[in-house]
């Protein structure tokens, strides 16, 4: 297991390298919010970005999957800062981020505008106070529902042991840290910042998911950006469609807008 | 020079699923018709886990989000220990075969 050390916490990355590509372009992996890990992406795309040439880095955010879980720094700020000391040194690079890690992708591009070559966000948005007051609703949620010890039996009749541990570890995560009060609290990113983003863009949308009502204001804060919407699909679009997920992401790629 | 028959790779992987599942693993029987998901229970971030301690021991040859990204969604819910094996010994054998 590869940790690096950043902020004073340990973050969990995988990096996969093309072989035989001199100077490989870097696309960095970002999942979602307390009971996602890198393993989305990594079963998913991590691979097919190799094949086509990129270098890939993969990182369990603080607090989530095999990386460090401070009690407190779970602020927007907190997960951009640790992107932030993770890329420096390095040239630019394309970020995807499936949900909540899509916000991160483009809170790290409203600061380093220069930095980033393209972002893909899988159903998600950029950090406006509408969409954090949606992951706050989530979040509340999320806590409700793994507090009561009958959901955690339940998970476990369903997904086995390990299953349960996964779900029971979502419940200490908002027990145990500062998440569910600091990241509702987040300083966000000014909507001129959010519009000085001027790098290619593109946002995948399930329709069964409310997510996508997000796609009316993303199209304004970004009007470059390309919007594709699955018929039928919900907020787990990146692993239940890999494949679909995959060809949109490859077709973007190639299609030259993205540098 | 690390062993890749199919005996010591068969022990080297449960030496490591042993690590990666820590205390769930301690007296989990391993076999090469174990699935990772329904019988050893692991979720996704632990195969993650499991591909980057493969990768350290058997060195970029072996490459599981290749190996996974060649399967279709199902086959990797019932992936087997076995299947790793094969794959890795395949892997080694060829990596091996290079001039």
């Amino acid at each position: 297991m590869t940790t690096v050390r950043v902020n004073d916490i340990d973050l969990h990355v995988q990096e996969l390298t093309p072989t035989g590509v001199a100077d490989p372009p870097t696309v960095v992996l970002l999942h979602g919010l307390a009971t996602d890990s890198m393993a989305s992406w990594y079963f998913t795309m991590a691979y097919p970005l190799v094949e086509l040439g990129y270098r890939v880095l993969l990182l369990d955010l603080r607090g989530h999957g095999r990386s460090q879980r401070p009690a407190l720094g779970y602020a927007l700020d907190d997960f951009v800062d640790d992107l932030d000391a993770l890329l420096a040194g390095r040239e630019k690079v394309t970020i995807m981020g499936n949900s909540f890690g899509g916000t991160v992708a483009f809170a790290y591009a409203a600061r380093h505008p220069e930095k980033v070559a393209g972002i893909v966000s899988v159903e998600s948005s950029p950090p406006t106070p509408v969409w954090f007051a949606r992951l706050t609703s989530r979040l509340s949620d999320l806590a409700n529902a793994v507090a009561r010890p009958r959901a955690l039996v339940a998970v476990g009749a369903r997904r086995g042991a390990r299953g349960a541990q996964r779900a029971q570890d979502a419940a200490r995560l908002l027990a145990e840290t500062s998440l569910r009060e600091e990241l509702p609290a987040s300083r966000l990113p000014a909507r001129a910042r959010l519009e000085a983003i001027t790098c290619p863009v593109l946002c995948l949308y399930g329709d069964r998911s409310h997510v996508v009502e997000m796609a009316p204001e993303t199209q304004r804060l970004l009007p470059q950006a390309a919007l594709r919407v699955f018929a039928g699909q919900k907020h787990s679009l990146l692993i239940d469609q890999p494949e679909d997920v995959r060809a949109a992401i490859t077709t973007w790629l190639r299609g030259g807008s993205h540098a | 020079m690390i062993p890749v028959d199919t005996p010591s790779v068969t022990a080297e992987v449960n030496r490591i699923l042993q690590a990666v599942l820590g205390d769930f693993g301690a007296d989990m029987p391993i076999s090469p018709d174990s699935t990772f998901r329904d019988d050893l229970g692991m979720e996704s971030i632990d195969v993650v886990a499991l591909a980057g301690r493969l990768q350290a021991r058997y060195g970029a040859g072996v490459n599981l989000a290749q190996f996974v990204a060649s399967l279709d969604v199902d086959s990797v819910r019932e992936l087997r220990v076995g299947q790793l094996v094969d794959h890795i010994v395949l892997s080694m054998n060829r990596a091996d075969g290079r001039p």
